[in-house]
């Protein structure tokens, strides 16, 4: 195991992350745009605020990408199987909790179910598991979510890379 | 109506509460007397003697005053949602405060919540010297404050108290829904009271309009930004389910939806009394909702932005026993041609302010331009969503018109790629010769409903609105006078003539009335439509406020109320008035 893995499983599962939610925004299963989530924080134009979504969400999936290492070496070992099973966790955890609850707490223009009429938000907030933006979006969201802990399972197992 | 941005309660002129969902707009019921006098449950307050009442906003907000006039004295209640900010505030929380003007009065107030529509079991138990209500992960609880002591009664929470000349009581409904409840301090609540009033007067001193029905114009102002769901920015049509649109009849819809329909009179209206910040988180939630379908578009979408709306009839009596009463709307399902033209106008009049689309937004827009093309051939629902056989709706053919005009005219400020602007113009032109061709009709000087009939209808007043035409138009002016030779029962016009595949009959409908103002501005009518807008505004009910329909010979309201289209038509020709307008 090598953290080098580490971090290239986080950048390949960023890239295959974000174009699975990409393509299914596009094929209209889900409203789920991370990048666009993202970047509205810091910018109220929309092509500005993907660009920097994106960044940020690169950033975020090498972040991301350094806890699955230390999961592999607190466990003792790795493997796809494993990377999988803990990315089954980070969606369920994405869904409920981080994009759910910590992202509209701190996005500046997101809406909260606490947005009372004194505040005009500009996005809807996404709801528990995310089905605000569309019925299929927490399939779609685990499904990313386990592909990516695949990734980086598969390339931090002795002999994956 | 008072709210909070995230829902509304409805208060009775006796002071109860009748309507109110937990915790949004759009969810269950925890009173609702309204469609079930005996179960639906409700929020009694009232002197415990004979009383007259007399009622009006505190001027310029959405805080509502009831004051009680007793032989032993007069009370006041004023009532408000809160707004959040100060202090740890319960996730909603009604204050109702109850003050001595004169004498001295008896009263008493009882809390009887029936959570789910008044289906879901209810639980109350005691948290110290609360009484709390509990169904599931909601509860409600009632803080009162020399209010007497809440006891808890069979099914409800009650108290007594009397109130004298400068005595101040405070009662505060407060709700959870997935979390512990607050309990919050009295000096909490009665700030954020304070400071509910300060910010609706502020929001309101802010809106710029300076024609002669300013107060008509500021009141349909607050109650639209009532009926905005804030954690969104979405407009429901209307704050109630299944109010009839003919005591007795099966006309009973649930209008807690966000109707493509209304969505450029919304934002047009949003920007003309310059709600800027509303008209920008409006147009941002638009776009975003629609996301999941476009090209395609759906009649309505849920305030969170949701496409699933499965009607279904719940076991109330209904208002005045009308039934079914109806929870989701089975229009969703609906091919209505129309709501692609008022997607597309409410971008050109969000761009014409100097807002930018975007590449992204620009592109999803020329799709459904696109889509126009190969689409507005077929029959539809019509914007009155009748349940009829689809048809040729005139109104849907002009609204694909005016689609591809708006698209045309973006392309040409820049907002969508250019290339396919000829192709629209040249569809525009086909769909302009189909409406002249088949939906004109020469014995009565007017369109006609829907191609090949002879029948009016007043949605055909938005043709001059939309600007199908010049405003001196032959054609347009000759509609205008059909309707309302045809459709008008006073200042009131009806829909439509003819079968809509509904049993019963319905009332006038209010925003039409709205529209013949405006048309008849448009056509240079503006002594008759000036005489017009002052019958309508004086329809009003006591506080300023309008339902959907109006039974012409009775005055009565009919229909949801308070209904966003009636109030957005009311701004929009109230504008269209306005001495800098043209």
């Amino acid at each position: 195991m090598n953290i080098g893995a580490a971090l290239l499983g986080g950048f390949i599962g960023t890239v295959v992350l974000t174009t699975a939610l990409t393509a299914a925004s596009e094929l209209r299963v889900t409203r789920m745009d991370i990048p666009f989530l993202l970047g509205t924080a810091w910018t109220q134009d929309r092509t500005r605020a993907r660009v920097l979504g994106y960044a940020f969400h690169f950033v975020a999936g090498l972040i991301f990408a350094l806890g699955y290492y230390a999961a592999f070496v607190g466990l003792g070992r790795a493997g796809w199987l494993l990377g999988m099973a803990i990315g089954l966790v980070h969606g369920l955890f994405a869904g409920t909790t981080l994009v759910n609850v910590l992202l509209p707490a701190v996005h500046p223009r997101m809406g909260t179910p606490y947005s009372a009429a004194n505040d005009t938000p500009l996005l809807e907030p996404p709801g528990f598991l995310l089905l605000n933006y569309g019925r299929a979006t927490p399939v779609v969201t685990v499904l990313a979510h386990v592909v990516y802990g695949g990734i980086i399972g598969a390339l931090v197992a002795p002999g994956g890379s | 109506m008072i709210g909070d941005g995230r829902t509304v309660a409805l208060v009775a002129r006796d002071g109860g509460i009748d309507w109110l969902c937990l915790p949004n707009l759009d969810s269950p019921s925890v009173f609702a007397a309204l469609l079930d006098a005996d179960r639906g449950g409700r929020f009694e307050l009232c002197p415990d003697v004979p009383f007259e009442v007399q009622r009006r906003y505190v001027p310029g907000t959405n805080v509502l005053e009831t004051t009680f006039v007793t032989e032993s004295g007069i009370v006041r209640v004023t009532d408000a949602m809160t707004l959040p900010g100060i202090g740890l505030a319960p996730i909603r929380e009604l204050a109702r405060r109850i003050e001595g003007l004169a004498g001295r009065v008896p009263m008493r107030w009882r809390v009887e919540p029936r959570f789910g529509y008044a289906s879901a079991a209810t639980r109350f138990e005691s948290r110290g010297a609360m009484a709390v209500a509990l169904s599931g992960g909601d509860a409600v609880t009632i803080c009162a404050w020399d209010a007497g002591r809440p006891t808890s009664e069979e099914g409800a929470i009650a108290g007594r108290f009397d109130i004298v000349d400068g005595g101040r009581a405070m009662l505060a409904l407060v709700s959870a829904h997935g979390e512990p409840l607050v309990f919050p301090p009295r000096r909490d609540v009665e700030t954020r009271l304070d400071a509910t009033t300060a910010f609706w007067g502020d929001w309101s001193a802010q809106l710029r309009y300076a024609g002669p029905w300013h107060p008509a114009v500021v009141r349909s102002a607050l109650a639209l930004k009532l009926l905005v769901f804030a954690p969104s920015g979405a407009i429901a049509a209307a704050a109630t389910t299944s109010l009839p649109e003919g005591i007795g009849g099966e006309r009973n819809w649930d209008y807690r939806y966000c109707w493509i329909r209304d969505s450029s009179f919304t934002l047009e209206a949003l920007l003309q009394l310059g709600c800027h910040a509303e008209a920008t988180s409006f147009f941002w939630w638009f776009m975003h909702a629609t996301r999941l379908t476009l090209p395609r578009l759906q009649v309505f979408y849920r305030l969170d932005g949701g496409t699933y709306a499965p009607e279904r009839t719940l076991p109330l009596d209904g208002y005045r026993r009308s039934r079914p009463v109806r929870i989701g709307n089975g229009a969703a399902g609906q091919v209505q041609l129309d709501t692609y033209g008022e997607l597309l106008d409410s971008a050109f009049v969000y761009a014409r302010k100097g807002y930018s689309l975007g590449a992204g937004t620009g592109r999803d827009l020329a799709r459904v331009a696109d889509f126009v093309c190969e689409h507005w051939r077929e029959p539809d629902a019509g914007i009155w969503e009748v349940r009829a056989a689809p048809r040729h709706h005139t109104q849907s053919k002009a609204m694909c018109w005016v689609a591809l005009d708006r698209a045309a005219r973006l392309a040409d400020a820049g907002h969508l790629p250019a290339a396919r602007a000829p192709h629209w113009r040249a569809e525009a032109a086909a769909i302009r010769h189909f409406i002249d061709t088949h939906c004109w009709s020469t014995a009565k000087d007017s369109y006609v409903g829907f191609a090949g009939d002879e029948g009016l209808d007043a949605s055909l007043l938005l043709m001059a609105i939309m600007r199908y035409d010049e405003p001196d138009s032959p054609r347009l002016r000759g509609t205008v006078k059909a309707i309302q030779r045809e459709l008008s029962h006073g200042p009131l016009l009806y829909r439509y003539t003819g079968d809509d595949g509904l049993a019963g009959g319905e009332g006038a409908f209010l925003c039409c009335s709205f529209w013949l103002v405006e048309a008849l501005a448009i056509a240079g009518r503006r002594e008759e439509a000036t005489d017009l807008m002052n019958e309508l505004v004086a329809m009003a009910n006591d506080v300023g406020l309008y339902a959907e329909e109006i039974e012409p010979v009775s005055g009565e309201f009919l229909g949801n109320f308070p209904q966003a289209l009636v109030h957005l038509a009311l701004v929009s020709a109230a504008v269209s008035m306005a001495p800098t307008s043209s």
